[in-house]
């Protein structure tokens, strides 16, 4: 079993520019479709190492990205993955 | 047309030649990745996302635009001029507009007018086509809350005087709707120095790009109510339309070819340098105008001579002789196109006492050559005998 971790956005503006900003940071990261056991908001979730999560929130929080949900995600095969809400305070942007 | 020749002089209504990338990429777009941007989240759908993001960066970068998601696109000026007045106007709203604006503006206003929902008191204009200024000051009433300028004339060129006009709009607390049909990509346009609530512009004529393309900038505070809801691709379990700009007012496919050709359009205009197009416009203006005053039995309208306050947008008429009749031999002998009569401004032509019959109307672009002004003032001198 792997595991790895999602940011959803509320629309594809932001899933792009999140890819926009984090392009020019040393992040590993991906675009990827929203998998369908998360509630979609838009399309496109950004899927990374759930080591770097903290890391990519806090750039693209900076950069006035708006940001839906933190789901961690553990995959085995083509089973239907566990996801995991992640709990991270003060996640939203503009708020912090 | 006999000639064979394709002169344009009609970049007022359309522009055209347009930058050869502005042809080549909605195929491109098209052929290599026509994804539908915002639903899914395959690859062609992502480089469709890609693109109009990077247009919405273009367009910020343009305008000074410092939150691309404040930013929707829009099928035109018009499109956006309805976005913005229908979106932001409520029942008992005052709004004032100008003499000078197009029916995108006029129109939009006289159906909310005539069906009761808003007040409306027109700025008047001078026969040259310059705003009072004077009498603005006592336009104003306490319900009015928009004020709609036309940034340049589409009949005399004149460009408004856009500070002193949303300072005096904010001094009483009122937002200011700027149509910017005319200037975007003709003249330099800051809507964070200048203090810009919301911005129409049109992608095809000025910012080069293909018809079916356009858009508006909303400053954040002000929520717009949406026109028109349906799909986003976003949030799509809710059947309430989402309220995150710039989907709030995006609903349904966006024109992605459209907006591939409209970015290498804008791309073409951040290279070449606006001032660069913006001195290049107003030296053929000039040139046509002062070559124009000498040529008898024609009357120009709206500013004439070298000057900062104008468009390169010259109205002219050349005695009685009827408009259309004169721009139909300018096509047909001389292959010179350009546009006749009233330009969609029935009130700027009542301003400046050409109502009804209008003006020939020519609107030089970026393009322009010397040769091209050369032969037109030719065409236009032997018209001219022609009819005397």
């Amino acid at each position: 079993m792997t595991a790895s971790c999602y940011i959803t956005f509320p629309t594809t503006f932001f899933a792009i520019r999140a890819e926009s900003i984090l392009k020019k940071q040393l992040c590993s990261y991906k675009m990827v479709p929203v998998h369908r056991v998360i509630s979609s908001s838009c399309g496109t979730a950004l899927r990374c190492e759930c080591d770097n999560i903290e890391e990519i929130k806090f750039i693209l929080l900076e950069n006035n990205v708006e940001l839906e949900g933190f789901y961690k995600l553990k995959e085995e095969g083509l089973k239907t993955p566990v996801i995991i809400p992640l709990a991270i305070d003060d996640w939203e942007a503009g708020e912090k | 047309m006999t000639t064979g020749l394709n002169l344009y002089f009609d970049n007022a209504a359309t522009s055209w030649p347009k930058p050869e990338a502005v042809y080549r990429a909605p195929e491109r777009q098209m052929r290599e990745f026509s994804g539908n941007p915002g639903r899914s989240g395959h690859t062609h759908t992502l480089k469709a996302d890609r693109l109009i993001y990077r247009t919405r960066e273009a367009v910020g970068q343009l305008f000074n635009i410092h939150d691309p998601s404040r930013i929707v696109f829009a099928l035109n000026a018009t499109d956006a001029l309805n976005i913005a007045i229908k979106g932001f106007l409520n029942q008992g709203d005052h709004v004032l507009f100008s003499a000078l604006d197009h029916n995108s503006v006029l129109r939009p206003l006289g159906r909310l007018k005539h069906d009761g929902i808003i007040e409306t008191t027109m700025i008047p204009s001078s026969k040259e086509g310059l705003l009072d200024l004077e009498q603005l000051e006592n336009l104003y009433r306490p319900n009015t809350k928009l004020m709609i300028i036309n940034h340049a004339s589409n009949v005399t060129g004149t460009i408004a005087p856009l500070k002193k006009m949303i300072a005096s709009a904010h001094g009483k607390g009122v937002r200011v709707l700027v149509d910017a049909a005319q200037t975007a990509g003709a003249i330099p346009i800051d809507v964070y120095a200048e203090d810009i609530d919301m911005l129409a512009f049109t992608g095809h004529k000025g910012l080069l790009g293909p018809t079916g393309t356009g858009g508006l900038y909303v400053r954040k505070g002000i929520d717009l109510k949406s026109y028109r809801e349906g799909g986003t691709g976003s949030k799509s379990e809710s059947d309430i339309h989402p309220e995150t700009m710039p989907e709030r007012l995006e609903a349904g496919t966006l024109n992605s070819a459209g907006l591939a050709g409209l970015l290498e359009g804008i791309i073409f205009i951040l290279e070449t340098g606006i001032n660069n197009i913006r001195r290049t416009e107003n030296t053929t203006r000039t040139k046509i105008c002062n070559r124009l005053v000498d040529l008898k039995r024609v009357k120009l309208y709206g500013p004439q001579t070298e000057n900062d306050h104008t468009v390169a947008v010259i109205s002219f008429t050349i005695n009685d002789t009827d408009c259309g009749e004169i721009g139909y031999i300018l096509e047909n002998t001389y292959g010179i196109l350009c546009r006749t009569g009233l330009h969609c401004a029935p009130f700027a032509h009542q301003a400046i006492g050409t109502f009804p019959q209008g003006t020939i109307r020519l609107s030089p672009g970026f393009f322009t050559t010397d040769q091209d002004l050369d032969y037109l003032i030719k065409a236009l001198k032997e018209i001219i005998d022609l009819v005397s």
